[in-house]
């Protein structure tokens, strides 16, 4: 048989059918108030066996006038929910002392309880016990906070009842609880801050606390009396609903529970926040049985309903000044957002950052593949794994506290990090931002194992629960839980993440505009470097062809310096141009369009090639190309003119007989590397650094077919295009080799 | 005896007119040439009727037509002429400094009849007036009707 913890939960304490011996219970007929059930020990109170009562009417029990003042109460009173008082009257047996009369219908029936008053209990004047009310209301008021407030609540009932333990327990939201107020004799055993399992305060239990104001045990060892005669009286059987009574008696689960911890009477009274029970008053006596009378037990049932109603305007003002206190947090690190460079300078601030505010004991941040970390937190290896298992998760905003449940990975790391709240800042990219907390029952006080089976009574075959035959402290290891999120934490980060949204798509906006006026100036300035060109090269021409014009048709007139002179003006003008075109060329490198293909580079070299030569029929010049250079993905227009510019390069700076030019390819760290070697007159390591430089030349102009020394300029940004980069191994005399790649390195090792 | 009709020449530049009408020379070109320096002034001589100018001259076969003009530029002139309903017949060929790619293609879609990068040398010059010539004089008929 599967018996777990929740078994408990079936006893049905509410129907047993007896009562505590400190009172009486009638169960009677309306209208005619005839008794139709009595508690076994009627004699006692009421001087009548309880066989003799069943089938009296109640005025042969109290006499016409006290039954009239009842049915009096009957009309006005509803008697649904709780125990009402109806009449006091004196103690029938002795005229010793006051009986108590209350009332409550349930399924068409009255209940009648009548408590006694013994002349001889010890009452506190009435005037000394509001000035004791009055106090206590006074000390409440210094609280500050719920745990302050319940603190001196706690002291102030232990005066006012003279119990010698009361304590606050506080459910948490699945029903485990932890005392979280106590004050006590110095003598006992301190429970403040114990943890208890669920089943300690059975779902039926709970739910009856939240329906009694109060319940008092005047002795765990009383004797329950049970119900004459034993069979109900409605129609079907069923026994009678005592789930209202004062004196129903308890169970045995509940007793026994008690013993174990040494206590001879209790008094508990529920906390009710917004109807819902909130938590609970327990008092306990550990020397002897203690009853509380009527008169006593009034004004503490009042308070403890005071004390409910602060609740929850104290744990609100609680929650309010912590959800202050994150607005403020807020509001800085949105302002450091404002002119920070990025997520990362603005959230992890040396004065205001991720943490800050906020009860957390970790937070990250996980941007671009970097992993931020802040405070108590896994590794960013970790970090970067739950970012993966994050992106699986639909929502913009998760919360857990038990997150090796939801993500099992989380193991490792459940000590560190067992509560996990994660707001996603881009869907595309993997941006998150995280806060953890630390796996808070890890060292937690649980009054009982809740993970040690419960005993099943050897008897009993339809498990019937024994309670905890120990109440040893067990140090119980709750793995993977941390204290839940709040709502407040999860509106702050909501609001959090809403805000860095809105800036990103401000910056994104920000973004396109600046691009598009870039690509507008762009434009002009290409329009621009054209027309200046143009306006240079009108005038240039001019001149050009009017000196042309004086050799081709003055030249008789022109004595031998003035033909010189008019050469030189062509030589000259002639230089400028080139200047000009290669300027021009140069400014065009950036306006070849990016768009990249696959390309096969040997095929692009051997086009060139063959223009060289075609171009070049007066030179001697040896090719020797590898054949199996790689297919790239490149633009073609730009390697074009690296190949070009190099080749021309190769064959100008070259006074050897034979030129040879030899092109290939060798792999650096899976990265292809062309070169373009040759025989020619090589380039000092002096110069090596400056000679992609524009306009840069090592030589006269009228030296080596007098270039402009724009063509490596031009081919070293042509590269940088490509993703590149282009280098030299050369030395004077032996020939230059340009090497350069076509795209980036990987400079590290890759995955 | 009929007339012939003339090539004009759209050109604001003294030394480049000079130059393109030297060049003609060596190329051998006998045909009247007449001269606008403004593009608006070609315009007033290529439509007399449609910009109120009485027609007294002859209407061009052949128009060279210089980009880098004062006031309307060639390329705005292009644009001009084909905003004109009524079609012209006669074609325009552009030749300038710029060898932007940007403005070639401009001017073939208003419909340049052809596009000549001014050279640098007169060898060139020569070489370039040359092959245009032979090809709109003795390869293409162009209309000689004359207006009466």
């Amino acid at each position: 048989m599967n018996v777990d913890l929740s078994s408990c939960d079936r006893e049905q304490v509410h129907l047993v059918g007896a009562i505590q011996p400190h009172g009486v219970l009638l169960v009677l007929e309306e209208p005619a108030l005839r008794i139709v059930q009595a508690s076994n020990n009627s004699a006692d109170f009421l001087g009548i066996p309880c066989e003799l009562l069943v089938g009296q009417c109640l005025d042969g029990l109290l006499g016409g006038e006290n039954t009239a003042a009842i049915r009096t109460q009957l009309v006005t009173k509803k008697l649904i929910s709780a125990f009402t008082h109806l009449i006091s009257v004196p103690f029938l047996l002795h005229r010793d002392g006051v009986v108590h009369i209350s009332g409550n219908r349930i399924d068409g029936l009255l209940l009648l309880e009548f408590e006694r008053t013994s002349g001889n209990v010890q009452m506190i004047p009435a005037y000394e016990y509001s000035s004791r009310l009055q106090d206590m209301i006074q000390q409440l008021h210094g609280g500050a906070g719920l745990l302050s407030f319940l603190t001196i609540a706690v002291e102030q009932l232990r005066i006012v009842t003279g119990f010698e333990r009361v304590m606050i327990y506080r459910f948490d939201r699945d029903g485990s609880g932890e005392v979280i107020a106590e004050s006590k004799d110095a003598a006992l055993e301190a429970y403040f801050g114990l943890h208890y399992p669920a089943s300690d305060v059975p779902e039926p239990a709970r739910r009856l606390f939240a329906l009694s104001p109060l319940r008092h045990l005047p002795d765990v060892d009383y004797v329950p009396v049970p119900l004459f005669p034993d069979q109900s009286p409605l129609i079907d059987g069923r026994p009678v609903d005592l789930s209202h009574s004062f004196l129903r008696s308890v169970s045995e689960m509940y007793t026994g529970y008690l013993r174990n911890m040494g206590a001879k009477a209790t008094l508990v009274m529920p906390l009710l926040k917004s109807d819902k029970l909130w938590g609970l008053i327990s008092c306990m006596h550990h020397s002897e049985p203690k009853y509380l009378v009527y008169e006593q037990r009034f004004p503490i049932e009042l308070l403890s309903r005071m004390l409910s109603l602060r609740i929850g305007d104290l744990e609100n003002l609680d929650q309010y000044a912590y959800r202050t206190q994150l607005d403020q947090v807020y509001s800085q690190l949105i302002g450091e957002m404002g002119w920070a460079k990025n997520h990362q300078e603005a959230l992890f601030g040396n004065k205001i950052n991720l943490l800050s505010g906020i009860d957390a004991d970790g937070a990250a941040l996980l941007e671009a593949g970097k992993v931020t970390l802040l405070g108590i937190t896994p590794t960013e290896y970790q970090v970067g794994l739950l970012a993966e298992w994050l992106v699986q998760q639909e929502a913009g905003v998760l919360a857990t506290h038990y997150l090796p449940y939801d993500y099992p990975a989380a193991e490792d790391f459940s000590a560190v990090a067992s509560g996990l709240l994660a707001i996603r800042l881009s869907r595309t990219s993997l941006t998150w931002v995280m806060w953890f907390r630390r796996e808070v029952l890890s060292e937690t006080h649980w009054a009982g194992d809740p993970n040690k089976p419960v005993i099943i009574n050897s008897k009993g075959k339809e498990c019937r629960l024994q309670p905890r035959s120990s109440f040893a402290l067990w140090k119980e290891t709750v793995r993977g839980h941390s204290h839940p999120w709040l709502d407040c934490e999860i509106d702050y980060v909501s609001k959090l993440r809403q805000s860095l949204l809105d800036i990103l798509v401000e910056r994104s906006c920000q973004l396109v505009r600046l691009n598009t006026e870039l690509e507008l100036s762009n434009q002009a300035l290409n329009s621009f470097v054209y027309a200046s060109f143009h306006d240079l090269k009108e005038p240039l021409r001019g001149i050009h062809n009017y000196a042309e014009l004086l050799q081709l048709e003055e030249d008789g007139h022109l004595s031998e310096k003035g033909h010189q002179r008019i050469e030189t003006i062509i030589y000259l003008t002639d230089r400028m141009h080139h200047f000009l075109e290669a300027l021009l060329q140069y400014s065009h490198i950036s306006n070849i369009e990016q768009d990249f293909q696959t390309c096969s580079i040997n095929r692009l070299v051997e086009d060139i090639v063959d223009l060289v030569k075609m171009t070049n029929p007066n030179d001697c010049i040896t090719f020797d190309i590898q054949p199996d250079m790689p297919v790239m993905m490149c633009n073609q227009t730009g390697v074009k003119v690296i190949f070009q510019n190099l080749i021309m390069n190769a064959i100008k700076y070259n006074s050897e007989a034979v030129k040879t030019i030899k092109i290939g390819c060798y792999i650096i760290n899976d990265c292809p590397v062309f070169f373009v070697q040759d025989n020619g007159i090589g380039i000092s390591s002096v110069f090596h650094k400056y000679i992609f430089q524009p306009f840069k030349r090592l030589h006269g102009h009228k030296e080596f077919g007098g270039g402009s020394g724009i063509g490596l300029a031009i081919t070293q940004k042509a590269i940088t295009r490509q993703g590149g980069r282009i280098w030299i191994e050369s030395e004077e005399g032996k020939g230059t080799k340009f090497c350069f790649t076509l795209g980036p390195e990987f400079t590290g090792i890759r995955d | 005896m009929k007339k012939m009709r003339p090539l004009m020449i759209v050109e604001d530049s003294d030394e480049d007119f000079e130059v393109i009408c030297w060049a003609l020379q060596k190329t051998g070109f006998t045909r009247p040439v007449i001269r606008s320096k403004r593009a608006e002034e070609a315009l007033s001589r290529l439509f007399p009727e449609f910009l109120k100018v009485d027609g007294v001259e002859p209407l061009p076969c052949l128009v060279l037509l210089d980009l880098n003009l004062p006031g309307m530029n060639g390329l705005q002139m292009l644009e001009e002429l084909r905003q004109i309903k009524q079609s012209l017949s006669i074609p325009i060929v552009v030749m300038s400094t710029s060898n932007n790619p940007l403005d070639i293609a401009a001017c073939y879609s208003f419909g340049a009849a052809g596009y000549i990068i001014k050279p640098f040398k007169l060898d060139q010059y020569i070489e370039k007036v040359r092959e245009l010539m032979h090809y709109w004089f003795n390869t293409v008929i162009l209309p000689e009707i004359e207006r009466d």
